[in-house]
């Protein structure tokens, strides 16, 4: 994009809108009080990311990402929440100097990275990614042949955190 | 079009990034590191379509990093309930010594 | 005549200091023993010297002999002893004295807890007095010169009890120490100056007889610096504040040190580099001129004092001017001739106010009257010391002090009136003080008996010498033999007679005048307090001089002392509190950081990252 002139485009209005959802959700998961809205804004940052992926044309990460992210990771920080505090409302101790210096440092490595991006050139030795009609069926084809390695790694972990998950969490025994 | 999405994920990793360094109540730090990682996410997937060189991989590799995401998050919070049953609290700032 | 005991010469200050040794390490269980070897001390020592006197009166060489002490580099620092005829004269009037004050101490000091320690101190004095005479060259001088005033400092503080005592003791040492640095860079100056860097007295005599080896002015700086430390020593104005406060100290040490012998040491140290003198006229001039009105200054001071030996005090001082101003004339003879006889009735008139002292315990003379009747030898021989000292013939004062009046007369007849008026003025003081101490009428309630013999026996020997001494040196033609002696040439006789008629007069005069007032009362006491009061304060107080000095010189320097304190303390004392205080807190605040939170460590960690990229990634813009 250069100067002024925007080239308005659907895929460009698509980005916009999801993008707005992401950010009030990313900020409202900050600002608000009760740590169950937290949550809920962060399902909405989670939902419109989603979105993006489809305008992207990823739409199994979308799908992935709305079922795993959205659906289970939100849930579990729920049953997190209702597991390990008392009261609904948050109440922090103002710790001024360290919350304004944390927020300095953010902006000035979001500066950073945004001058990188802004600076660099990329340039694209092939044209966008033409994902087909069957994303699915790609990324099955890719996921079997070419990473099926890291495919049964991530397996074993699964399987491994799940059963730690449940050796840690359970109660000891009296 | 690229940059935006690479900006768009530089901004949501750096409110991550505010979120994990400054909450006290651990389960919103961990809500801020899911924040981060799908910053991340968002960045593979733009470059697998804008990138250098297009290709499915950016795709794949982010369904790994979602996976691996939800086992971390299984165990973080199976964690904090094991901290909250021996402490009462999950305040970051009260897990301060190594061991009790 | 062969030098059989000039050889040996080097042995007289050793019997003193073997005395030293051995009463301070045996001194506690000696008492009166230890006054016993103190005298056998000082009496090996004057039998040596007087050997060797007799071996220079019969017309022996100058013996001199050095071994070399330090090496510096391709430079060897000598230490050794002369003799010549001057320093075989000083021997024996040093040692003399110091014999005589040894048995008169065994009298006056017999009370007293310390006695030991004082012999020491004395025998340590004595010691080091032989030992300034004899060294043949300055930097031996001056070394001694440094112990003969440490000395003195012991002794004045002798009874360190009284604050006076300590305060007077601590004022002679600061004050002499002022002189001395003149005479250190004096010595300086001569190191740096003298071909082969030689220190020693021929080779002064040799460099400065031959004009134009050295310049002018700096001949004349060396002169003027080597005169502060004599003016230090002897108490001339402007440092002679310290020597009426010595008189804390015991009399007979009162006797020795400041009448006899140290203070003779500023005089001994001008004749001794006289050649530096010789060759320069703005020097002799300064000399002569400081001694003229230190003479003036400090009679006129006596006449006004009450305690008596303060009285006696500012007439040494009065007379050390006389001997200077003869030197600053030109004639060694004549002031060494002064202070070979002031040594022997100053010393007297110093024993004779401690007898005095002892038998009274007081020494004020308002409170002293009609002791001649019940002490009979003290009154007499302090007569003939008081006599002397007035110039009277035909004791020894008499032809002394008509030496240097008839060189003053010769050379300077402004300096001789200047002389005519001192002697006028001692005649004064000295008869007031014999007659308020010795005439009129008992005072009520003392009952004062004379001293025991090992007080007057010195008195009387002293007496005897003040009566003889002086016909060593008779302006007669054919009877002058002492200033050939001494200097190698004969001294110049003119007008003598005429100083000799003049000096007599004024004399008797003073002394008149005094009888007039004191005894006979025709004069009032008062004629002059009643009418000029202030003239009156000011002799008594000195002339405010101590007050000046306190005014000038204790009260900003102490200033500076507490600024310098100040600055010490909080300036640099602050710097190095700075320092560790830096360090401290530096500590503390990186201890900070070890806080245990992990929010606060992956905030390190961000702030880290960026200020990495930002010097690495950044560069591009420097």
């Amino acid at each position: 994009m250069s100067g002024f002139y925007i080239n308005w485009s659907g895929e460009l209005v698509a980005f916009f809108a999801f993008a707005v959802i992401m950010i009030v959700g990313a900020v409202l998961m900050l600002t608000l009080t009760k740590v169950v809205h937290m949550v809920v804004s962060l399902a909405a940052v989670f939902l419109g990311l989603g979105g993006m992926f489809v305008v992207l044309e990823a739409e199994f990460v979308a799908f992935v990402q709305v079922l795993i992210y959205a659906g289970a990771i939100t849930i579990l920080m729920i049953f997190g929440i209702m597991m390990t505090h008392h009261q609904a409302v948050q109440h922090e101790p103002a710790r001024p100097v360290h919350e304004i210096v944390s927020a300095v440092a953010s902006i000035l490595l979001f500066g950073m990275l945004f001058y990188a991006i802004r600076t660099t050139e990329f340039e694209p030795s092939a044209p966008p990614l033409q994902a087909g009609v069957d994303n699915a069926m790609e990324i099955g084809k890719q996921l079997y042949t070419q990473h099926v390695i890291p495919f049964e790694l991530v397996s074993v972990l699964l399987t491994v955190a799940f059963i730690g998950a449940i050796v840690i969490a359970k109660k000891e025994a009296e | 079009m690229l940059s935006s999405y690479l900006t768009m994920a530089a901004i949501l990793f750096c409110i991550g990034l505010y979120g994990a360094l400054s909450k006290r109540n651990a389960v919103i730090v961990l809500m801020s590191v899911e924040l981060m990682l799908n910053a991340v996410n968002l960045n593979l997937v733009a470059f697998s379509k804008y990138g250098v060189l297009p290709s499915l991989t950016g795709q794949i590799f982010s369904l790994f990093t979602i996976s691996v995401a939800a086992a971390e998050v299984a165990v973080g919070v199976a964690i904090l309930i094991a901290l909250f049953r021996a402490r009462g609290v999950v305040n970051v700032d009260e897990f301060n010594e190594m061991r009790r | 005549m062969a030098t059989v005991y000039s050889q040996y010469a080097w042995l007289v200050p050793v019997f003193p200091l073997a005395a030293f040794l051995i009463l301070t390490a045996f001194g506690r269980g000696l008492k009166q023993t230890g006054a016993i070897v103190a005298v056998l001390g000082s009496f090996g020592a004057l039998a040596l010297s007087a050997l060797v006197l007799i071996e220079h009166l019969g017309g022996a060489d100058e013996y001199n002999d050095s071994f070399h002490w330090i090496k510096i580099g391709g430079y060897a620092l000598t230490a050794g002893f002369d003799v010549t005829n001057l320093t075989a004269l000083m021997l024996v009037v040093v040692s003399l004295v110091a014999f005589l004050v040894n048995i008169y101490s065994m009298g006056y000091m017999k009370d007293d807890e310390r006695m030991t320690v004082f012999f020491g101190y004395v025998a340590l004095f004595t010691f080091s007095m032989l030992g300034l005479v004899l060294a043949d060259n300055l930097l031996t001088l001056y070394i001694f010169w440094e112990l003969v005033g440490v000395c003195s400092f012991l002794l004045i503080g002798f009874w360190y009890q009284k604050p006076e005592a300590k305060a007077a003791a601590k004022k002679a040492f600061i004050v002499t120490r002022i002189g001395d640095v003149g005479l250190l860079i004096a010595l300086l100056l001569l190191f740096w100056y003298m071909p082969d860097h030689d220190l020693s007295f021929a080779a002064i005599e040799n460099v400065f007889g031959q004009t134009g080896l050295i310049t002018e002015g700096i001949t004349t700086l060396i002169a003027i610096l080597i005169f502060v430390g004599a003016v230090g020593k002897s108490g001339q104005f402007p440092l002679h504040v310290w020597l009426p406060d010595a008189m804390e100290g015991p009399t007979p040490i009162s006797a020795l040190i400041h009448a006899a012998t140290m203070v003779a040491a500023g005089v001994f140290l001008v004749a001794r580099t006289f050649p530096i003198f010789e060759a320069s006229q703005a020097a002799l001039d300064t000399v002569a001129w400081v001694g003229a009105f230190t003479a003036i200054f400090a009679a006129s001071i006596a006449i006004a004092q009450n305690d008596i030996k303060r009285i006696l005090a500012y007439s040494t001082v009065s007379q050390l001017g006389y001997m200077m101003m003869a030197i600053g004339l030109g004639s060694v003879t004549a002031g060494m001739f002064h202070l070979f006889t002031h040594a022997f009735f100053k010393a007297l008139l110093f024993l004779g106010a401690g007898s005095v002292i002892h038998a009274v315990h007081t020494q004020d003379i308002h409170e002293m009257g009609g002791l001649g009747k019940t002490m009979k030898t003290t009154a007499w021989t302090f007569a003939i010391g008081a006599l002397a000292l007035a110039g009277i013939p035909p004791l020894s004062g008499f032809w002394s002090k008509d030496a240097i009046l008839a060189e003053a007369l010769h050379a300077n007849p402004a300096l001789f009136v200047v002389g005519i008026a001192a002697a006028f003025l001692t005649a004064l003081y000295m008869s007031r003080l014999f007659f308020l101490v010795f005439a009129g009428n008992p005072k009520a309630g003392g009952e004062a008996h004379e001293s025991p013999a090992t007080m007057t026996v010195p008195l009387i020997v002293l007496a005897v010498l003040a009566v003889i001494a002086g016909f060593v040196e008779m302006p007669f033609s054919g009877t002058g033999w002492f200033g050939e002696w001494l200097t190698g040439h004969a001294a110049e006789h003119e007008g003598a007679a005429l100083v000799m008629l003049v000096s007599t007069t004024i004399g008797l005069l003073g002394i008149y005048l005094g009888w007039l007032i004191y005894v006979k009362g025709a004069i009032s006491r008062d004629v002059v307090t009643s009418r000029a009061p202030w003239l009156t304060r000011l002799l008594e107080r000195k002339y405010y001089i101590d007050e000046i000095y306190h005014a000038v010189f204790t009260v900003s320097l102490r200033a500076i002392g507490r600024a310098c304190d100040a600055f010490d303390r909080h300036v640099v004392g602050g710097a190095v509190r700075l320092a560790g205080g830096a360090a401290f807190w530096t500590g503390r605040a990186a201890t900070r950081m070890q806080s245990g939170q992990l929010q606060s460590y992956g905030l390190y960690v961000v702030i880290g990252l960026v200020i990495l990229v930002a010097a690495i990634a950044g560069r591009r813009f420097w």
